[in-house]
């Protein structure tokens, strides 16, 4: 046999005669994509995905048509591309398609719904078996602070985990604030950075989004110095986030993590007072914002300068640093404004303080406040007072001080566009309550002092780019609370930040690679899918007594046991696929940009374990390529599974429950080995 | 004077009521002189049935739309030579012209023998090559060259030529190969292999051994659609009378050469009229095409050396070898040569099968040949190659019958069906009804064709449907290169085709359903709104009485209103309105 010589993307390979191109690729260590071919059964053609185009023939001509490489023979001097735009769209479509009648359930929703894209479910996993470090280690994947995160994230995972569907979802951020305890005490996992590439960035800010994209960059390899205005690193989990939530001496391990893997952090530095930004620009290869949103949003409502009215935020802040003015509210009679989380660490906060009476003036009512309920019932437990469908129409003073807030009696009218109903006014009534200090949390601003030359949005946020978080400025990055659409929850900034560092440090080594959102195959679970589930309840977290916990700062949660938390990860239903890992379809669908929603059709129905021997198979997973049905026939010889239908409705069969059929099988588990997706699951 | 009466009974003339005129005939014959007799048939659909007086074996009168009461006038007429009291049947000189302006080789039998008949078969010269062949010993190299002289091509649709094939099947190592002939027909409105094996099967047979024995095969198959049971049942006669007469088993005519025919009926899969789907349906296995090469002539049946051509193809074979391969080529174009048979149907004043020298303008088939549009309507469009093809509009009707210059339009010449349509045709609808049929005729193998097809069908849907979004037709182009690009077998490749022609000569059409909701040829009902003009309608309450769903409401001598929430665009009101009152737009 002679040796055939020719190039696949511009690499010479050599194969003998009569080798597929996809063979002879291989054979030279260059993968083409493909879901059907093995090299065990006869080639077959199905998929599509192998096609490549032949720019020349070794004759100087093209092949007009794609060749696919399962079935295309090498040829002498062939000049071989899968990386065409041809290629390439053709590979596009036929993922789209497959994917348009592909119900993958790639990963659980607690994942996708998590804005840092934290495998929960992976970590939980790790708790259920015991094992904390190891979820610790996929928890620093994407969040450095896990423990304080773990305490004070709103968990968007748990308001989307189908545990919830049957009793109630996995109590998933204790979980996490437990294990990151647990690796705290003992000996902390501490990730090897990459080998140093000489780049140096700054990062503006030292809150969760600046720290985190400290953290990753200088994994990544890059020195990092973190600049932050205030007296120390943590931001919002510092001077927001109030202690008996999150005490202070464990953000401050968490951050000191941070700094020992070599973080260079500079506080008391602020940004247009003490260093500007055109200094970083020139001293820093890349410049990261991540300064924060930190002024109170006022109401417009009269009355609001008067001493005695404060800032939501300002009034944490000033509580947390012991800065402000005011610590001791004994005596004292304390309104706050809003119905969001701010608000209620406001008026827990002023109960800590010792005010006598602590109102919270919401305009809707209980059901539509953004704040948790957990945080609401707490508060009530703790002495707070509700003024529902009120809403602060003047702060009435006297000698430049607040004396009285008059309250516009409101009812609840259409439903807006938010869905909520929106709250209006009762003509001609109020309601006047006697306070000493009214606290406005309905919403944080930027205060764009310092960002010299940064564009910024209507909303007066930083315009930063969706996919290189870049700003109008070169080599200047913005994430967090301070960017777009302005404050939002810490996770959030995290996320960012995390994807940040990745666009940064693509950046930094040469070719700067957008962010692009990984394509995930979903699926809509309903109560009715989890009917056979047997109920567990939900753990509880341990906390202290409301009478005890009102006079202090301490937390208020006491924390898991181990015993508890390996139980409480043990009730995940462990959705998502169990083939993500090893799955050929979804890593070719993630290699590039894919809209399968363009396609949208019907869909073959995710029929549910339908069970051959020790096989399930998922009917709604099966891309048809045709190798469990070949291998039982070419392979193993028993030929006991078939196509059945044309055209669209084609479906491998016979039926998996039929017992002759299934005293055939050989229980190889070959089929199952085979399959290119999670469609076959061997189960022995 | 000898007479004869001859009966077309093909599987249509039998629809339109041929066997009940024959059966109207045998007793008022039987006794006399007088044969009567079964012709195949002649292809003048419209004329149905058809029935022939013979006299001294020439054809005497032609009668046509024959009733089963007309019976004893024929016989009458037959007895006395008198065809008075039959004039009216005769058929016209307009209509004979359909017949005489044809070019027959494929179909030079078809109407005039008797299909069950060896004897009549051989009377017009059948088994006459073969016979040539064998006993001149005419080697299976000259055959081939003979058939690459005449430049027949495959007639399926591909146009491959058939020497090209044999010689390859021929040159292919091994002793055990295979002839196969495609009979798997399955394009909607064609019908011409039908035509040929009903009405002629011995021609069949014939091209048939004349390929066997240039490949070197000892086994012919037919592979024919389940669907045709009148001509399974006349080629299987017919492979029995040849058997008998020696044409076909072991060393035919004294000679080396054996051939056994055997014929498999086909489970009624489109696919399968693909030649590798088609060699796996004949293994056993599910019709699904195999990649390609290797092609058949390498690997086929049973992964040995096999031929697969047409009955179209093999129906020329026999006249090649007896008028030579230079009378074949000279007939056609620089790139197409011989004849062609098409089906011609839909809008058209005389629809039927139709046999013409390559080079012919569409204009001559659908307008000299076929007359034209029915009712007075206009020509829009005609539609060519099936499910593969695409549609050719009027500015271009002079296109010259070609394989090459049809597929510059973006049709091409296939198998044969030309639909044809008038200004009442949506093309919208006529590419879903394609894709329609593609979408659930696709073998289910590859994804481009599977899923794609039923994705294209999907958006053709909502757009007649007038659910269609801007974007749409862009998505449509898009997918339809994607698939006809990537899909595996020639049928997901040219799937494609009847949407890409639509767009690219009545994109307006489409750009009306999806942004103006509306169907310019008033026939997708989704898009339809019934109206009545105040000014006509004299409240008669006619249509209100008729309309199935209480859509329409109004008191008497008062005009009448249609809610159009409740109208399911029936129609029925139009029909019952008297007064022109009731439009639809």
């Amino acid at each position: 046999m002679s040796q055939i010589h020719f190039t696949v993307n511009g690499q010479p390979c050599v194969c003998e005669e009569g080798t597929s191109i996809l063979q002879a690729a291989k054979q030279n260590g260059i993968e083409i994509p493909n879901l059907c071919n093995d090299e065990s059964v006869r080639v077959y053609g199905a998929c599509g995905l192998c096609a490549v185009e032949v720019l020349d023939d070794g004759r100087g001509k093209p092949v007009p048509k794609l060749l696919r490489a399962c079935s295309a023979k090498a040829m002498e001097g062939y000049v071989v591309r899968f990386d065409t735009a041809r290629v390439n769209q053709s590979r596009k479509i036929a993922l789209e398609l497959l994917m348009s009648d592909h119900t993958g359930d790639c990963r659980g929703p607690c994942q996708l719904n998590c804005p840092a894209g934290t495998d929960c479910q992976g970590y939980v996993k790790k708790i259920a078996q015991g094992d904390f470090r190891g979820a610790v280690e996929i928890i620093k994947e994407k969040i450095p602070l896990p423990a304080s995160i773990g305490r004070v994230c709103p968990h968007p995972c748990e308001q989307n985990c189908r545990r919830g569907l049957v009793e109630a979802p996995l109590s998933i951020a204790f979980l996490k604030a437990h294990a990151a305890d647990r690796d705290l005490a003992g000996d902390p996992y501490r990730p090897v950075p990459a080998p140093r590439s000489g780049k140096h960035a700054a990062v503006v800010g030292g809150g969760p989004g600046g720290l985190t994209a400290a953290y990753y960059l200088y994994l990544k390899g890059h020195d990092v110095t973190v600049y932050d205005a205030a007296a120390k690193m943590g931001g919002m989990l510092r001077y927001g986030i109030p202690a008996y939530r999150l005490p202070k001496a464990l953000l401050d391990r968490e951050i000191a993590e941070i700094e020992r893997l070599g973080v260079t952090m500079k506080n008391n530095v602020k940004l247009g007072k003490d260093i500007t930004l055109e200094q970083l620009r020139s001293t820093y290869d890349a410049v990261i914002l991540a300064t924060g949103a930190w002024s109170s949003m006022n109401m417009r409502c009269p009355g609001e300068e008067l001493a005695g009215v404060t800032g939501g935020i300002q009034f944490l802040h000033d509580i947390s640093s012991g800065e402000g003015e005011i610590s001791d509210l004994r005596g004292k009679r304390v309104a706050v404004c809003g119905g969001g989380n701010t608000a209620m660490d406001a008026c827990r906060t002023a109960i800590r303080c010792g005010a006598d009476a602590v109102y919270v003036i919401y305009r809707r009512t209980r059901s539509e406040m953004p704040a948790e309920e957990i945080e609401i019932e707490e508060s009530i437990e703790e002495g707070v007072t509700y003024k529902f469908l009120t809403n602060p129409a003047e702060i009435i003073g006297e000698n430049g001080r607040v004396k009285q807030i008059k309250l516009q009696v409101m009812e609840l009218g259409e439903p807006d566009a938010s869905g909520r109903r929106s709250p209006v006014p009762v003509e001609g009534k109020f309601e006047t309550l006697d306070v000493d200090l009214v606290i406005m949390a309905i919403g944080q601003r930027l205060d764009p002092a310092g960002l010299d030359g940064v564009a910024l949005t209507k909303k007066g946020t930083i315009e930063a780019d969706a996919a290189t978080y870049l700003t109008n400025l070169e080599h200047v990055y913005a994430v967090g609370d301070a960017t777009n659409r302005g404050a939002s929850i810490a996770i959030e900034a995290i996320g960012e930040a995390g994807r940040c560092a990745a666009v940064v440090d693509s950046a930094l080594r040469g070719e700067m690679k957008p962010y692009r959102a990984p394509y995930y195959s979903k699926k809509n679970v309903t109560a009715a899918d989890l009917a056979d589930r047997g109920k567990q309840p939900r753990c509880q977290m341990p906390t202290r007594p409301a009478a005890e916990r009102a006079k202090d700062f301490a937390p208020v949660n006491l924390g898991l046991d181990d015993e508890t938390a390996v139980r409480e990860a043990q009730r995940c239903l462990e959705c998502g696929c169990h083939d993500y890992a090893e799955c050929r379809l979804i890593r070719y669908a993630q290699q590039q940009e894919i809209h399968p929603e363009r396609f949208a059709g019907v869909m073959h129905e995710a029929e549910k374990e339908r069970r051959l021997v020790c096989i399930e198979r998922d009917n709604g997973k099966c891309i048809l390529c045709g190798l469990c049905v070949r291998i039982c026939d070419e392979v193993t010889g028993k030929g006991i599974l078939g196509l059945i239908g044309r055209g669209f409705p084609t479906a491998v069969k016979p039926e998996f429950h039929d017992p002759e059929t299934a005293a055939v099988c050989a229980q190889c588990g070959k089929c199952a080995e085979a399959c290119p997706t999670g469609a076959l699951k061997w189960l022995k | 004077m000898s007479m004869r009466i001859a009966v077309g009974k093909g599987s249509c003339g039998i629809a339109a009521g041929a066997q009940k005129v024959y059966d109207a005939l045998a007793p008022l014959l039987s006794g006399t002189e007088i044969a009567l007799g079964t012709v195949g048939c002649i292809g003048m659909c419209w004329l149905e049935p058809i029935v022939d007086l013979y006299e001294n074996d020439t054809l005497k009168a032609r009668l046509v739309q024959v009733q089963p009461e007309d019976a004893q006038n024929i016989a009458d007429a037959a007895k006395t030579g008198d065809l008075s009291a039959v004039r009216g049947r005769i058929i016209t000189p307009e209509d004979s012209e359909f017949l005489t302006k044809q070019t027959r080789i494929a179909l030079r039998n078809c109407g005039i023998i008797d299909p069950d008949s060896i004897e009549s078969a051989r009377a017009a010269g059948g088994y006459s090559a073969i016979t040539h062949i064998l006993k001149d010993g005419v080697t299976p190299e000259a055959v081939i060259a003979c058939i690459k002289v005449s430049g027949l091509a495959g007639r399926g649709g591909a146009g491959f030529p058939t020497w090209f094939k044999w010689n390859a099947a021929r040159q292919s190592q091994g002793n055990e190969k295979y002839l196969i002939c495609n009979a798997d027909e399955g394009d909607p409105g064609a019908f011409m292999d039908r035509a040929v094996i009903e009405s002629d099967p011995h021609t069949l047979i014939e091209g048939m051994l004349i390929g066997a024995y240039a490949i070197g095969a000892r086994e012919a198959i037919v592979y024919v659609r389940a669907e045709y049971p009148l001509a399974i049942k006349r080629l299987e006669h017919a492979i029995a009378e040849a058997k008998e007469a020696g044409f076909i088993g072991k060393n035919i005519m004294g000679t080396d050469f054996s051939c056994d025919f055997r014929i498999k009926a086909g489970a009624g899969a489109f696919v399968c009229g693909e030649e590798t789907a088609l060699i796996e349906s004949l293994q056993g296995q599910r019709g699904m095409p195999r990649l390609k090469p290797p092609f058949p002539a390498q690997s086929g049946y049973w992964y040995k050396p096999s031929n697969i051509n047409n009955v179209e193809t093999y129906a020329n074979v026999a006249w090649i070898i007896n008028n030579g391969g230079e009378a074949f080529a000279a007939m056609g174009t620089e790139d197409s040569k011989g004849t062609k048979v098409f089906a011609l149907t839909g809008k058209i004043r005389r629809g039927g099968l139709v046999e013409i020298p390559m080079g012919m303008t569409l204009r001559d088939v659908i307008f000299d040949i076929g007359g034209g549009i029915r009712g007075g309507r206009e020509f829009k469009a005609v539609q060519m190659g099936g499910p593969s093809g695409g549609c050719i509009p009027a500015a271009l009707l002079d296109t010259v019958i070609d394989y090459k210059k049809l597929a510059a339009t973006g049709a091409i010449m296939g198998s044969g069906g030309m639909v044809v349509m008038d200004e009442d045709t949506c093309m919208v609808s006529m590419a879903k009804f394609f894709l329609d049929f593609t979408a659930k005729e696709s073998c289910g193998k590859c994804v481009h064709c599977r899923i794609g097809t039923k994705r294209l069908q999907e958006i053709l849907t909502r757009i007649v449907e007038g659910k269609g979004k801007e974007g749409d037709i862009e998505l449509l182009e898009e997918l339809c290169n994607a698939v006809r690009d990537g899909a595996l077998c020639g049928l997901g490749q040219t799937a494609p085709n009847p949407v890409l022609s639509t767009l690219r000569y009545f994109r307006s059409e489409f750009e009306a359903h999806i942004s103006e909701k509306r169907c310019p040829a008033h026939t997708c009902t989704d898009l339809l709104h019934y109206e009545i003009q105040a000014d006509l309608c004299k409240g008669c309450t006619a249509c209100a009485r008729k309309c199935p769903v209480s859509a329409i409401s109004g008191s008497v001598k008062q005009p009448h209103v249609i809610d159009p929430a409740k109208c399911i665009r029936c129609g029925q009101c139009i029909a019952s309105c008297k007064f022109g009152a009731v439009t639809v737009k």
